[in-house]
């Protein structure tokens, strides 16, 4: 593999060439455990990981697992949050668009939904930067908290968090929420034209009941699959917006690793974030089971 | 004394091929306890004609003309006053269980909400009149089904169950359209059985394709051909002394008849044909019947054609 | 087709047709070699419309030129993809046993996440035009794949397809003739949907820095812009970031308005929910 780990330390345009000779570099390659075989590398991995060692981290000289958590707070803040209202803003945009099908509201904000969707998450992000950190000077543009700052009292560290958190989020949400938004219209619509809600209607009852209780709930159910992907879009997303916004989280240690080769915790971040998407997928089919009667609870 | 007094109804659907002249201009009263039958082949506008009663349709069908009930119009009544009705005064039973179903509400609430609304009961008495419901219809195990959801029913019993949403507000007037459709022979007897049992305190409108049906069920019968009433009488009559050329047509395709098929298609309702509808069809048309569109006329007492050769 | 989704559809094909003219004419168009160097970190001027880069190229002949890489990367891989894609969601469809095995490894490829893992490729390899359309290759097929198989699936039970099998059709025939031309306009909106994706992930993959650093895509640019330190103090963003940016976002809106008037044609459902039923 090109850029080996070790090279970056050599690299005349690093930040400190650490000069060495060519044994030097045989017993750091020693040290590392990367002169040995792949497939014995590759097996020395796995059985680590089962013991919880991830390797180490060769930028950052610390163990990569305690490198990873470090950062992991921030960015299961930035995921959390902005899945949450993602979710909510997807279904309510969504079901009100239906419910004004063909209509000009829906109309707007379909073709509104639609062109936000075509900005890609880091030029939203640098956008958001320079109208509302730097035009307006409203909101921080960068980290999840103001350096070196101390707090009177516990509101105020969560106020300064928030503050962080408020473009990286808001940047996250806005460049996903097409997919919930149109899963949520077309589900509806199908919902809609369906003959139940005929017979509600026939029924007497009131056009807002219907819509609540025949309506939503039917059509939330390839949500829930949906938001399992989405997590993952999320989780994936935050690469770049961490990135974008310096936010200390994963994404932007993933940006790192890529920068300085650092392999090891390359492989680390990796694991950790295929890890958190299979679940979340897990974690949607098994909601999903219980919420429609028609499958089969096994 | 007539419950439903429609006069001169029209539904016409406006579509980028034309407007599709679903119901055009039908008169018809329907009396207390009489239960009137609507043949049809599919596609003559015998399902619209029901929902136009339950202004169930889009808001961008034209529907004009006059549905007297309880003294008021209601193709003029609000949608507010118009919702009170529906369910409570009239009923419509709604074609094809499988799908007319809610299949992640149970069954219990799907009847019971409907209570609820209209007769104002808390939780617990809707579901026990839902309860109830279900064993008029003949429902066995209430009280364990009650709590079911429609995929967990065979198709006659979701029948059961949408004839039991119908009732369960003890309407006047019950729309019933196709409630045979597509049961075998033996569940198609119990469901007719079970509508003979349940509504003789009702008046109710019964759609079908299916005469025999209609024969054990209704006092009258009403033949619908492209949008039109074409011949009404009572039951007996209908079947005896049919005047109009497609009820013949009609009750000589039936399987005991022979299965003679009425030759040609029935026309589309946009481009109807000029004079009498049916006569491209017609063995006896005439040159009267090309031209003329014939006016439903009283044969005998109690017996309407619309035919220039009856 | 609904009067809405047409307008919509022309605009997206208008737009598009504007960006392939740039890439093809691109030598044509573009006022100097975006390698040559100039004066470096030139504002907007007539002779540079939109100012040279930190080391001196006209930004202007960059984003030209870049449109020919960003949408010949995009097509190349959704082409190829849907050709992998579509006979092998065929075949997993019409041949049980060997669909199987297909399926698993669709399966395999769908659950692994797809963006980290690219980075984690992109990162060991040399930075080449080449190599990233190598690496989109590798997931850009299953989606397709898994889809046409099931439309196979539904079609397989079609009757016609017997009633082919009985005049003694063979396998390959009926997956000529009567399959595969219902198979393709799902081929087509997925087309579109892996460009819009390929576009996306490709300019994000560049402004992370791994991208061909010679044929410089728009995510390219951005990367550029984004190293440098003064992008955010001084306007330099407004003729550096904002050009190429809007210019990816205009291609995938053309994309995105094109694919949402065409996925009508596929599902009946979503043209009118009017309450007309069986007359």
């Amino acid at each position: 593999m090109p850029g080996d780990a070790l090279s970056y330390l050599t690299d005349p345009g690093a930040d400190i060439p650490v000069r060495m000779t060519e044994e030097k570099r045989e017993i750091l390659l020693a040290y590392y455990g990367l002169d040995k075989p792949i497939l014995e590398q590759y097996i020395n991995y796995m059985v680590g990981i089962t013991r919880g060692d991830l390797g180490w981290s060769i930028y950052y000289s610390a163990p990569v697992l305690e490198v990873i958590l470090g950062r992991l707070k921030w960015t299961l803040l930035l995921v959390g949050t902005s899945t949450a209202i993602h979710v909510t803003l997807g279904i309510l945009i969504g079901a009100a668009s239906a419910w004004a099908h063909g209509r000009t509201k829906d109309v707007c904000l379909l073709v509104s939904i639609l062109s936000i969707s075509s900005f890609p998450s880091f030029f939203l992000g640098i956008l958001m930067v320079i109208f509302f950190g730097i035009k307006l000077d409203i909101f921080p543009i960068g980290g999840a908290q103001t350096a070196f700052a101390t707090y009177q009292s516990p509101f105020g560290e969560i106020f300064d968090i928030l503050h962080h958190l408020i473009l990286p989020a808001a940047t996250l949400v806005i460049s996903h929420i097409g997919g919930t938004y149109l899963l949520m219209r077309n589900s509806m619509l199908g919902v809609l034209g369906e003959d139940y809600i005929m017979t509600a209607r026939a029924k007497g009852l009131s056009e807002r009941y219907i819509l609540h209780r025949h309506a939503l709930t039917n059509a939330l159910l390839p949500i829930v699959t949906m938001t399992a992907m989405t997590i993952g879009f999320m989780i994936m997303g935050t690469i770049f917006v961490e990135t974008v916004f310096a936010y200390p989280g994963i994404g932007n240690l993933l940006y790192n690793a890529v920068l300085y080769h650092d392999y090891p915790l390359l492989q680390g971040i990796f694991l950790f974030m295929t890890i958190a998407i299979v679940g979340a997928n897990f974690l949607a089919d098994m909601i999903y089971v219980r919420l429609d009667p028609r499958v089969d609870h096994e | 004394m007539s419950v439903i007094e429609i006069s001169d109804l029209k539904t016409y659907f406006p579509t980028k091929d034309g407007i599709v002249r679903a119901v055009d201009r039908i008169d018809l009263s329907i009396h207390e306890r009489e239960t009137i039958g609507l043949i049809g082949e599919t596609g003559c506008g015998k399902t619209v004609l029901g929902l136009t009663l339950m202004r169930l349709l889009h808001p961008t069908t034209t529907v004009e003309g006059t549905i007297m009930y309880g003294g008021k119009n209601l193709l003029k009544i609000s949608e507010a006053e118009m919702r009170l009705i529906r369910g409570e005064a009239i009923a419509m039973i709604l074609q094809n269980p499988t799908t007319s179903l809610n299949p992640v509400m149970r069954v219990g609430e799907q009847i019971a909400e409907a209570i609820r609304l209209h007769q104002g009961l808390n939780r617990r008495d809707a579901k026990e009149k839902a309860v109830e419901m279900l064993d008029a219809v003949r429902i066995p195990l209430p009280h364990k089904r009650v709590g079911e959801y429609p995929h967990e029913f065979s198709g006659g019993m979701k029948q059961r169950v949408m004839i039991a949403m119908g009732l369960a507000c003890n309407p006047s007037f019950i729309i019933a359209d196709e409630p045979t459709k597509g049961l075998d022979v033996t569940i198609k007897a119990q469901i007719i059985e079970l509508l003979r049992e349940t509504t003789p305190d009702k008046a109710m409108l019964l759609i079908t394709h299916d005469l025999d049906v209609a024969r054990e069920l209704c006092d009258r019968i009403a033949i619908m051909y492209a949008g039109e009433l074409v011949e009404c009488a009572p039951t007996d009559e209908i079947f005896e002394d049919p005047l109009h050329p497609y009820t013949r047509g009609f009750l000589g395709s039936l399987p005991r008849n022979g299965l003679v098929p009425i030759p040609g298609m029935s026309p589309s309702l946009i481009n109807l044909p000029d004079g009498c509808r049916f006569h491209p069809r017609c063995a006896d048309a005439k040159e009267t019947c090309q031209k003329k569109h014939p006016e439903m006329i009283e044969v005998e007492c109690g017996h309407f054609v619309r035919c220039f050769d009856a | 087709m609904t009067e809405g989704r047409k307008i919509l559809g022309s605009i997206g094909l208008g737009i598009l047709t504007i960006f392939v003219i740039v890439a093809v004419l691109a030598p044509h168009i573009a006022p100097y070699d975006p390698h040559q160097m100039y004066r470096p970190m030139e504002h907007p001027s007539s002779r540079h419309l939109l100012g040279t880069n930190d080391i001196g190229n006209d930004i202007l002949s960059e984003i030209i030129y870049g449109t020919r890489v960003s949408l010949f990367i995009a097509f190349i891989v959704s082409a190829i993809s849907m050709l992998v894609g579509t006979s092998l969601g065929l075949i997993a469809g019409y041949f049980d046993k060997l669909g199987f095995l297909i399926m698993r490894v669709v399966d395999i490829f769908l659950t692994i996440p797809r963006l980290p893992l690219i980075i984690i490729i992109a990162a060991s390899m040399r930075p080449s035009i080449w190599n990233l359309i190598a690496i989109f290759l590798i997931f850009g097929w299953t989606m397709t794949a898994r889809i046409i198989r099931s439309e196979v699936l539904t079609l397989r039970t079609r009757y016609y397809i017997d009633a082919t099998k009985m005049i003694g059709g063979g396998d390959f025939y009926i997956l000529w003739r009567h399959i595969l031309p219902n198979v393709i306009p799902l081929v087509v909106v997925q087309f579109i949907m892996e460009a819009i994706h390929v576009i996306l992930a490709e300019s994000g993959l560049s402004f992370l820095g791994l991208g061909d650093p010679v044929a410089r895509s728009w995510g390219m640019v951005l990367h550029y812009a984004f190293e440098c330190p003064i992008i955010y103090v001084s306007d330099v963003w407004m003729w550096w970031m904002l050009p190429p940016g809007l210019c990816i976002v205009f291609t995938v809106l053309g994309l995105t308005f094109v694919g949402y008037a065409l996925e009508e044609t596929l599902d009946p459902r979503l043209k009118n929910p009017a309450y007309g039923r069986e007359l």
